[in-house]
């Protein structure tokens, strides 16, 4: 029995240290994410860990560093009107009326087969692009596209039908969802002309043909051959499991120093649980994390938990957390509230003392007091900060009829018809830990001074679902919706990026009175303003920037914008979120820097470990 | 017997049509759709997008024309396409999460099963003794304690407090190469998870297991096998288990299913990439394929293994028969 024990306990020791031994090589590193891509499909823009990914083996025509410099990547260099490759062309009133922009791709750029990246990779994507049986995920920017035309095997002309302020940011150019750009035609051709083959000859089959062979291709999901124009070349991709990738050697954009001293191998594990994704960074598992998977962590929490085995990141992300509040007047609860008069967002602003929420539910963030991020084109802070001031929200409060009548706490007023109303003011968010955390807080803040918050915490499939989201006239939400949006990543506000707040587009032609961007029964819900705010000054000044090439008199547009939001406050803005990402000691030049760069993964051709000989450049 | 087993075969179809039909009625009436999932993650995406795609995916039919379509193609093996994954949901599941989730529940299953069988009827044999309150104390503590938290009370212990001796999760460690490193590999991963979701069938079963052998132990016919002299282990293992085991054959089979669907929380904690959450994922994301062909297969599972505990019971009770 003792010895049957004992060649138990040995056999075990062996297993376990059998294991111990098929450690992966040096000079790799493993980063942990708590989202998996869907899939590698250029056309389909999802989650922002799919960026993340692409981005490792894709480079696109140009990239922001982390200073927030737009840099060539795959172009010879950055289109401007200086070089000559971006002509603009107004009529007599000044209004741009066509734009057209010229790429030259590098000649030493080749895909990571060794194929030569050409411009008809670029006409090829943007026909499929254009497509209109495929189901690519956005066609905001390529539907100003008016063709992409071929000069030579490097260069190509894209001609604009409508100003692109864009043209030269990531997936502003041709138009594709996200970092990449350009697709490999020689992958990608074969699967689409056979495809559109056999859609042409079924069209009844459209959706199942486009479902299996082109949405379900080998390319797509990984299970064949899958090229980049990155600095690593794809290996595997075991699903929900991890993606990995190798170095090659022909990448164009050297680190400072020998290829061979960075990194040679990237693994992204996929850890859906973010106490496992910590424990793995505590246990030496994982090297770094991603810019999503340690949201709302304290960072210096995560120091202490680090000691000197890693070190901790704070980057702003690029969005701001607010209260969006229901403006329709055809919702009866919320326009009993009187949250139309902007003097209740006033207050409300003014009762909240948003730096005790910030630094509470989402260490590292800032107050916000405007819908552009710090950093940003046309960023000013030279706006009313609204402080903390209950005696002021309960003066504004009480200006519009509202007051503490039976002495119970809570604010009542009578309406026009003679109703009697409590300030009872609906909150929805999702259930994020911290915005569970934020209801609790606003409850307390909005008690002080007379209005009863009703919380409500419900999944993010329900409440960002276009059945509730957008149907906010209908009373879907019925107060506040809070939820963060983009602050206008180094593209004016003004822009397609951050689009909830302009009512109608004032730069169709002709312009009519629809307001196309407010999700109402006219419009067939369509739209993304979904507090219902409309201000002709601020479409007219959105309009006025999105035309504008020059980013100091663009700048200048977007300060009044922010003025008018500032006063208004269709949203209540809280703070701007943060991002927080750890990496091993020795690990360098894994940084985001500024919210432009969008995430750490803008250079991965200068990840490496101090310790193998990388260079820290920032 | 035969009969009993064609009427039951065939009693599974309409069964199936009819669960098929509530399981796409209440996934249609969960607000959203899977396009609301590439809206969330492209700020550029506009209305016209999301009515393109809508009507790309068929999401502009009611649900009862979609489930139709749906079962048309279920019919013939074809459950439609993981809009999340972008592969055949069938595939997705079978391949790539079923496997996984067999592997996980088969050998929490089996070390469950060998360990409480043994230490139940060891318990009721020495009914009141140290080892019999030392076995009920901890199977008191083991059915209290939360698998979640269990399990990352393990990570912590096992792979923050004693640095990577055990992984904090996963199925691989990535780039293992070789079959037995391979296979030690996923033994080593296998050990923590196996522990905490064993964890409450262990103490279940042995709680259950002891019950069962104190009734059986105390009946004539054990005391009169004892009276014609044959020896304790026969009059334990021969006699009295066999009897005493079938509550707990019930109620194995009767688990069975759950372990595939129910160890959401397991494979959460220590991101084991199996069917319970490939289920809430699809769920959450509206990839109505991959919940439907998941939650369809449960149901079959269900009815085949409360199919298989009536088979066991007339295997190992020679009175029960069907007709």
């Amino acid at each position: 029995m003792v010895n049957r024990i004992f060649v138990l306990a040995l056999g075990i020791s062996l297993i376990l240290a059998i294991a111990g031994w098929a450690s992966p090589a040096l000079n790799n590193l493993v980063i942990g994410a708590t989202q998996e891509p869907s899939n590698l499909l250029p056309w389909e823009g999802a989650a922002d860990t799919k960026e993340n990914i692409m981005g490792i083996f894709n480079i696109g025509l140009t990239y922001f560093d982390s200073e927030g410099n737009l840099q060539p990547g795959l172009a010879s260099e950055v289109p401007t009107e200086e070089n000559g490759r971006l002509l603009v062309f107004r009529d007599a009133a000044g209004k741009v009326i066509r734009q057209e922009v010229l790429w030259t791709i590098r000649g030493d750029a080749f895909w990571s087969d060794g194929t030569p990246i050409t411009s008809d990779d670029a006409v090829f994507t943007f026909e499929v692009q254009n497509t209109p049986e495929l189901p690519v995920t956005t066609r905001a920017f390529s539907s100003l596209i008016e063709d992409v035309v071929k000069v030579d095997e490097k260069s190509f002309w894209i001609h604009y039908k409508t100003p692109n302020l864009f043209y030269a940011n990531i997936g502003g150019s041709v138009g594709l969802a996200r970092h990449y750009d350009i697709a490999p035609k020689h992958i990608w051709e074969p699967i689409y002309r056979q495809v559109m083959e056999q859609v042409a000859a079924n069209p009844d089959k459209a959706t199942e043909i486009i479902e299996g062979q082109f949405l379900g291709s080998p390319p797509a999901t990984g299970t064949g051959t899958v090229v980049g124009s990155g600095v690593f070349k794809f290996e595997e991709w075991q699903i929900n499991q991890f993606i990995r990738f190798s170095r090659r050697d022909d990448f164009f954009l050297d680190p400072p120093g020998p290829a061979e001293n960075y990194l040679q191998e990237v693994t992204v594990r996929f850890i859906v649980a973010q106490p496992t994704l910590l424990s793995g960074i505590i246990a030496g598992e994982i090297e770094a994390s991603d810019d999503i998977g340690l949201a709302g962590l304290d960072p210096a929490v995560l120091e202490a938990q680090l000691r000197d085995r890693g070190a901790v990141e704070v980057t702003p992300s690029g969005f701001i957390e607010k209260l969006n509040c229901n403006l329709f007047t055809q919702c009866a609860v919320a326009a009993d509230l009187l949250l139309g008069d902007k003097r209740t967002r006033q207050a409300i602003i003014q009762a909240i003392d948003r730096e005790d929420v910030a630094t509470t539910v989402y260490p590292g963030a800032i107050v916000s007091n405007s819908f552009i991020i710090r950093g940003d084109v046309g960023f000013t802070d030279d706006l009313n900060p609204w402080p903390y001031d209950p005696e002021a929200a309960k003066a504004l409060l009480a200006d519009i009829g509202w007051a503490d009548s039976d002495g119970d706490g809570w604010l009542e007023r009578t309406t026009d018809d003679g109703r009697e109303i409590e300030f009872a003011i609906h909150w929805v968010a999702t259930t994020a830990d911290f915005r569970i955390r934020t209801g609790e807080i606003l409850q307390e803040f909005l008690a002080d001074v007379g209005i009863k918050v009703e919380v409500e915490n419900l999944p993010g499939s329900v409440v960002f679902s276009s059945e509730y989201i957008n149907h906010g006239s209908e009373c879907t939400f019925r107060g506040m919706f809070e939820y963060a949006e983009g602050g206008g990543i180094a593209q004016a506000p003004a822009d397609p990026l951050s689009n909830e707040l302009w009512a109608n587009d004032l730069l169709e032609d002709p312009v009519d009175t629809t307001l196309e961007n407010v999700p109402l029964p006219d419009n067939g819900f369509a739209g993304t303003n979904i507090t219902g705010w409309v201000n002709e000054e601020f479409d007219q000044l959105r309009a006025d920037a999105l035309q504008e090439f020059s980013l100091e008199k663009r700048a200048d547009i977007v300060k009044q914008m922010q003025v008018i939001y500032n006063e208004e406050l269709p949203t209540v803005p809280l703070y701007e979120r943060v991002e927080t990402v750890t990496t091993a000691t020795g690990l360098v030049n894994f940084t985001k820097g500024t919210a432009a760069a969008r995430t750490q993964f803008w250079n991965p051709w200068e990840w490496g470990w101090e310790q193998n000989g990388a260079v820290a450049m920032r | 017997m035969i009969a009993y087993l064609i009427r039951r075969f065939l009693q599974v179809i309409p069964t199936l049509f009819v669960v098929s039909l509530i399981l796409y009625g209440l996934l249609a009436l969960k607000p959203g759709d899977p396009i609301d999932e590439l809206r969330r993650g492209n700020p550029g995406f506009t209305q016209a997008d999301y009515e393109r795609l809508r009507k790309f995916y068929g999401l502009d039919k009611p649900w009862f024309v979609r489930y139709w379509r749906w079962l048309g193609r279920a019919v013939r093996g074809d459950f439609g396409t993981s809009r999340q994954f972008g592969r055949p949901a069938a595939q997705y599941i079978f391949r790539f999460r079923f496997p996984n989730t067999l592997l996980l529940s088969g050998v929490s299953l089996l070390f469950a099963f060998f360990i409480a069988v043994p230490t139940g009827v060891i318990s009721a044999l020495h009914q009141h003794s140290l080892l019999d309150y030392t076995v009920t104390v901890v199977n008191f503590i083991g059915v209290s304690i939360p698998i979640f938290w269990l399990g990352i009370m393990l990570i912590f212990i096992f792979a923050v407090v004693f640095r990577g001796f055990l992984p904090a999760g996963g199925l691989t460690t990535p780039g293992i190469t070789g079959t037995w490193p391979a296979i030690a590999d996923r033994i080593r991963h296998l050990i923590l998870p196996v522990a905490a979701l064993s964890s409450l069938q262990l103490a279940q079963w042995t709680r259950f297991m002891r019950s069962s052998m104190l009734d059986v132990i105390k009946l004539d016919y054990v005391i009169t096998a004892r009276a014609k002299g044959l020896n304790e282990r026969r009059i334990t293992y021969h006699h009295a288990l066999r009897n005493a085991i079938l509550p707990l054959i019930t109620l194995i089979g009767l688990n069975v299913p759950l372990l595939f669907s129910g160890a959401i929380l397991t494979e959460t904690v220590f991101n084991w990439p199996g069917m319970g959450r490939a289920i809430f994922d699809a769920i959450l994301v509206n990839d109505f394929n991959v919940a439907m062909v998941s939650l369809v297969f449960i149901s079959l599972l269900v009815l085949s293994f409360t199919l298989f505990a009536d088979i066991m019971y007339a295997i190992v009770d020679p009175r029960i028969r069907y007709d």
